[in-house]
Parts: C-alpha cells; sequence; structure tokens
C-alpha cells in the first residue's frame, strides 16, 4: 500500500500533452483585443472554443444543464483573467486547465468527494462494481456506439466518471490527474480499472436490451 | 502466491490476476505480462482474456468522446449578460 498522496506534490508542465491543440488562425489577435475589453474579440474566443469547452463539461458532469452552466462559468472566468494569460502555455491548454479546475471546483463545493481514499484502503465489496469470476458469458459486441457509450459514462458515480473521462478521453497521465483529484497516483488507477469495470456492466446490460434503448434515443 | 509449483499451473486464482490488473492497464503491459504465473493465468483464462478485451475496448472507444457537442444558444446570451454587469461594475469602479 503506498502511501496517499505524497509521490507527485509538484505540479507537472507536460510538454506535448495537448498535442491536439495547435494555434488557431486568429486566435492571437482575439486573445490581445480582449485583453483591451473589446466584445467582438470575446465573441470570437468563445465560437472558437465553444464546443471544445462544454464538451468538456458535458463529459464530466454528466448531464446537459449543469455543463451549460459550468461553460458558462469558464468562460465568464476566462474573460476576467484574460489579463493574466502571458502566453506562456497554448491558449487552449490554459483555458482547458481554468475548465477542469472550475467543475472540480463545482464539484467539492456539491459535496462530492472524487476519490473515495478509504474505497481503495479498504474495498468494500459491495461498492466495487462486480468482479467477473466464473461468468463465462458474453463479451462486448465489439460495437459499442457514441450514444450508447455518452449513457453509460453519464451515469457512472461521479468519482469513477471523472477519472475516466481524465485518462481515457482527455488522455491526461495518472500522476497529472494524482495532482488535478488530491489524491495518489494508486487511487488514481484503481478508479479508472473501477470505472471501466462498471461501464462494461452498463454497456453489456444496455447491449441485452438495445431495441427500447435506440427507440428512446432516437427521439 | 509465490509458490512455485509446477504441479498447479494455475496456482494464480481469476482474483488474484484481477487485482493486478489497475498495475498492469497502467503499465500498457496487458499484451506482454512479464510475470509468468500470471501470464500462465492469463493464457489458460478465457474469462479474464475476455475481460481484458472488453476493457481495452472500452478505453479505445472513450476517444469517440471527444467528438465535439454544440452548447445551446442561451449561454452565450448569459455570457454576455455576466460581462455586461462587469463593464458597468468596471465603469463604476474606475469613476470612483
Ligand atoms: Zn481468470
Amino acid at each position: 500500500m503506498e502511501v496517499q498522496g505524497l509521490q507527485m506534490t509538484e505540479a507537472k508542465t507536460a510538454p506535448g500533452l495537448f498535442k491536439r491543440n495547435p494555434p488557431i488562425a486568429g486566435e492571437a489577435e482575439a486573445i490581445e483585443r480582449a485583453k483591451a475589453g473589446d466584445a467582438e474579440a470575446f465573441s470570437k474566443l468563445y465560437a472558437l472554443h465553444k464546443r471544445r469547452v462544454y464538451t468538456l463539461c458535458l463529459r464530466m458532469l454528466g448531464n446537459v444543464s449543469e455543463a451549460e452552466d459550468m461553460t458558462q462559468e469558464a468562460f465568464l472566468h476566462l474573460f476576467r483573467k484574460i489579463g493574466s494569460f502571458r502566453g506562456e502555455s497554448a491558449f487552449s491548454t490554459w483555458l482547458h486547465r481554468l475548465t477542469v479546475n472550475l467543475v472540480l471546483m463545482h464539484l467539492r463545493k456539491k459535496g462530492l468527494q472524487l476519490v473515495s481514499l478509504e474505497e481503495t484502503i479498504n474495498p468494500s465489496e459491495e461498492d466495487s462494481p462486480k468482479r467477473d469470476f466464473g461468468s463465462r458469458d458474453t463479451q462486448l459486441a465489439g460495437s459499442v456506439d457514441r450514444v450508447a457509450l455518452e449513457r453509460a459514462v453519464a451515469s457512472l458515480p461521479p468519482g469513477y466518471r471523472m477519472v475516466f473521462v481524465l485518462h481515457d478521453v482527455e488522455g491526461f497521465e495518472h500522476n497529472e490527474i494524482a495532482v488535478m483529484l488530491e489524491c495518489s497516483t494508486g487511487n488514481s488507477k484503481s478508479q479508472l480499472h473501477k470505472a471501466r469495470l462498471k461501464l462494461r456492466e452498463l454497456l453489456r446490460q444496455a447491449e441485452a436490451t438495445p431495441q427500447a434503448d435506440l427507440k428512446e434515443a432516437a427521439l | 502466491m509465490t509458490l512455485k509449483d509446477s504441479n498447479r499451473p494455475n496456482s494464480v486464482s481469476c482474483a488474484e490476476f484481477q487485482e493486478q490488473l489497475p498495475d498492469l492497464f497502467a503499465a500498457g503491459a496487458t499484451g506482454h505480462i512479464e510475470d509468468s504465473e500470471l501470464a500462465g493465468h492469463l493464457k489458460t483464462c478465457e474469462n479474464c482474456s475476455a475481460l481484458i478485451r472488453d476493457l481495452e475496448y472500452i478505453a479505445e472507444q472513450a476517444k469517440q468522446l471527444l467528438q465535439p457537442q454544440e452548447p445551446s444558444d442561451n449561454v452565450w446570451k448569459k455570457i454576455q449578460e455576466g460581462l455586461a454587469t462587469d463593464t458597468s461594475y468596471a465603469a463604476k469602479s474606475h469613476k470612483e
């Protein structure tokens, strides 16, 4: 058993982490104008980044209305703080971190313990997804579509969902997640594993009753 | 668990094997497990192999969720309202 939370205290600047965020044409200029309070520049920055920010919020929170609220928060925060953006990291990286931090703060305010330490130290069998001994039934068909996956992720417990989204969707490393969630890397690994186990269970259930699900999703 | 008993090829149980999975996944080592007892279990256990295939599949499919979604227009309206109150506040505090 490792000592909780000790191994990764320094904030890591990971070069190349956000490889998918290349600079966007016209962005630098819009940032400078936004710093001077130009309303049109705000609008441009919003148009450039709204989908990325909203999608991130939606994945982390699992519901539309909270995701919209947090998107609003993130951009208001961004516009208020844009003066402190010095261009040391890519703007999208900066905005991404700001959004993740706001969502985490929001969840903590709601009294949510993101990663339960006791659970990892003393795994309670009822709480963790069923282990898969012996049952040799179906394997996932290899045809899980985005809608089914979205639903399954949205119905994960928030702590599991957060680690799953940060690691498997957003591509963060366990040591980075540990810093963000203020837990150990061991916690992050075990939460991720439990999240995937739970998703497997949920996706199998969905596969067992596909018709009703599809009809409902099409509405 | 460290007994090297060659008469018991399956000396690792499913539970013991699955306990190692979080670390194996984190190390990206599910495809080439070094520990011979764990590797031996995986070779002979259809249940644990299916589990690993499913979990790898789920991790792969997660990238689908990066596909951007569009927030409703209402969000921008509210942001503009928020900015407007900011500006009037800023203007007032500048005067003082
Ligand atoms: Zn097994």
